[in-house]
């Protein structure tokens, strides 16, 4: 351990004057300084250096690079994808309660398939497999339009049928599948939360509301729906929990997310001009990770604590 | 109908795999599980406290990261440490730290469903126990550890799903060693194949949903003997397929 911890200390650090500023402000290759994060030129400030010792003047250079800035920026991958897989999930969610609920049996039968299958099967199965589904589909919807018998013929058992059908997925629309499939997966959970939530209403208050003189339309929108969200909180804000946890699964979908720059940052580090920077640091970058996630749950856990209690205002009996 | 067929019997070895990593994992995890709702909910503080810690950390952290963490931990542990010793081949190898790192994670989880079990004990019946002379030990034996099986079963069951199903992240993050490949693997090297997603994931979706099916089914018949002390006369809890908890 001790001599890990030796050669831990990047080998430029220690080759004194100028080469170490130089190493620490290029870590990325030269390819990389095309990329949108790069600040090559940018140095930290003198006086900064002057007071806290080059230590620091190392690594504001050394977190400040393109690459880490870059690693800084894809965070908003795993955040969209929370936000947006959680909106569609709610939708998924409405939509499969109301299937439970259902009068008309076929569509009950087919709430309870979607609710029980999505969750007897691994959240990374569907989110692999919807994605690749999807893009088939449209690749196919589009081969019968462009692609010519011949064309067909000749790519017999591979993909996409022709050429001109292939359909390049760019990492926005990723981005946009790996929401979907997230909203999928967690809308099941979510149908069995909302649906547990309409059942806790207090039969009374409905019974009131129409004794009241209210349509059956009236209470159920007005009254069972906008007394379900108190009773759903806790559900809520469990499935939420999940569904951050599995926004670290987005690099599956070649999304350069936090996990894949953490990956790519912390592997050893060569650079012809000054040798190796640093070894193999994977597991720092990692634990950063592992953080951030905690991190994340804990600040969710308040904002749901703080949102229930605010829902839950002037509720007598609560879930 | 045939290729569907042919897949099931090439899915049937990979799928041991998964097979293998519950089955490794759960029964380590749950000896830990037990110990570690024991500390939290002990009168100790610090050891309280820290058991608490660990809990909330791997249960608020994705299994994915974990695992990452784990593995580049070992790596960079490696020259140092697993070498000299001649242990790199055993603790780099992804068929015992997939295991290593599942146990720890399905620890927190079952320690958490655990330590809720322990807390709604009903006191009455410790104290009871407690009056009529029996040790500390004895109590544990004969009240608090039937007790707390009882009440913690069904959640624990879901948990043993839940864990069943995150063996699938165990290849995407350590090497896949020849063809020591698991269900998902061998759902993506068959597609890579001839691109026919449906059914070979389809596949790979039967198969955890028919064992699933099998440990809700074993689970039940554990569960049934836990209740025996209920007679026939009183409506016996089954143990439902409710997940709740996933990584």
């Amino acid at each position: 351990m001790a001599g890990e911890r030796e050669s831990s200390v990047p080998p430029a650090h220690r080759d004194s004057d100028n080469g170490f500023w130089k190493t620490a402000l290029s870590l990325g290759e030269p390819a990389d300084r095309s990329h949108e994060g790069a600040q090559c030129g940018v140095r930290p400030l003198d006086w900064l250096i002057d007071i806290f010792g080059e230590d620091l003047g190392f690594w504001l250079g050394y977190l400040g690079n393109g690459k880490h800035l870059a690693w800084y920026a894809s965070f908003r991958f795993t955040i969209l994808a929370a936000i947006f897989g959680a909106l569609i999930g709610l939708g998924f969610g409405l939509g499969g309660a109301g299937l439970l609920r259902a009068r008309f049996r076929p569509l009950r039968i087919a709430g309870l398939a979607y609710a029980n299958i999505v969750r007897g099967v691994p959240d990374v199965l569907f989110f692999l497999f919807f994605p690749l589904a999807f893009e088939q589909l449209v690749e196919w919807l589009i081969s019968t339009q462009v692609c010519s018998p011949e064309a067909v013929a000749a790519r017999a058992g591979s993909w996409p049928p022709c050429m001109e059908a292939n359909w390049f997925l760019s990492t926005t629309e990723y981005l946009i599948l790996a929401s979907v499939s997230l909203g999928i997966v967690y809308g099941a959970f979510t149908a069995n939360v909302i649906n547990g939530a309409m059942n806790a209403v207090p039969k009374g208050q409905l019974e009131a509301a129409r004794a009241y003189g209210f349509s059956r339309n009236q209470v159920f929108w007005r009254f069972q729906v906008r007394q379900m969200w108190i009773y759903a909180l806790p559900g809520l804000s469990n499935v939420w929990m999940l569904l951050i946890k599995s926004t670290s699964l987005l690099s599956l979908l070649q999304i350069p997310d936090i996990v894949l720059w953490a990956e790519r940052l912390g592997a050893p580090n060569f650079v012809p001009t000054a040798g190796l920077v640093h070894p193999d640091w994977r597991w720092r970058y990692y634990l950063v990770l592992f953080v951030f996630y905690i991190i994340l749950t804990f600040l969710s856990e308040r904002g749901f604590a703080w949102l229930r209690e605010r829902v839950g205002r002037g509720v007598v009996a609560e879930g | 109908m045939q290729p569907f067929l042919d897949d099931i019997a090439t899915l049937a070895k990979p799928s041991l795999y998964n097979i293998y990593f519950a089955a490794a994992s759960i029964p380590l995890g749950f000896v830990l599980a037990v110990a570690l709702a024991l500390v939290r909910a002990s009168r100790s503080r610090i050891g309280s406290s820290l058991a608490g810690a660990y809990i909330y950390a791997f249960r608020g952290s994705p299994l994915f990261i974990q695992l990452f963490m784990f593995y580049s931990l070992a790596l960079s542990l490696n020259i140092s440490v697993w070498k000299p010793n001649g242990l790199d081949w055993l603790v780099l190898h992804p068929l015992f730290l997939g295991t290593f790192v599942l146990a720890l994670n399905t620890t927190a989880y079952s320690a958490e469903i655990f330590y809720g079990a322990l807390k709604t004990l009903p006191r009455g019946e410790i104290e009871a126990a407690r009056a009529f002379g029996l040790s500390r030990f004895q109590t544990f034996r004969a009240v608090v550890w039937p007790n707390m099986l009882r009440l913690a079963w069904p959640a624990y069951t879901n948990e043993v799903v839940f864990l069943f199903h995150a063996t699938t992240l165990v290849y995407f993050t350590l090497p896949v060693i020849n063809e020591q490949k698991d269900l998902m693997n061998k759902a993506g090297e068959l597609f890579e194949r001839d691109y026919n997603a449906f059914l070979h994931f389809s596949v790979a979706a039967l198969y955890f949903l028919a064992i699933s099916l099998a440990i809700f089914f074993l689970s039940n018949l554990v569960y049934r003997r836990l209740m025996h002390h209920l007679g026939p006369a009183e409506a016996k809890p089954r143990v439902r397929f409710a997940p709740k908890y996933l990584r």
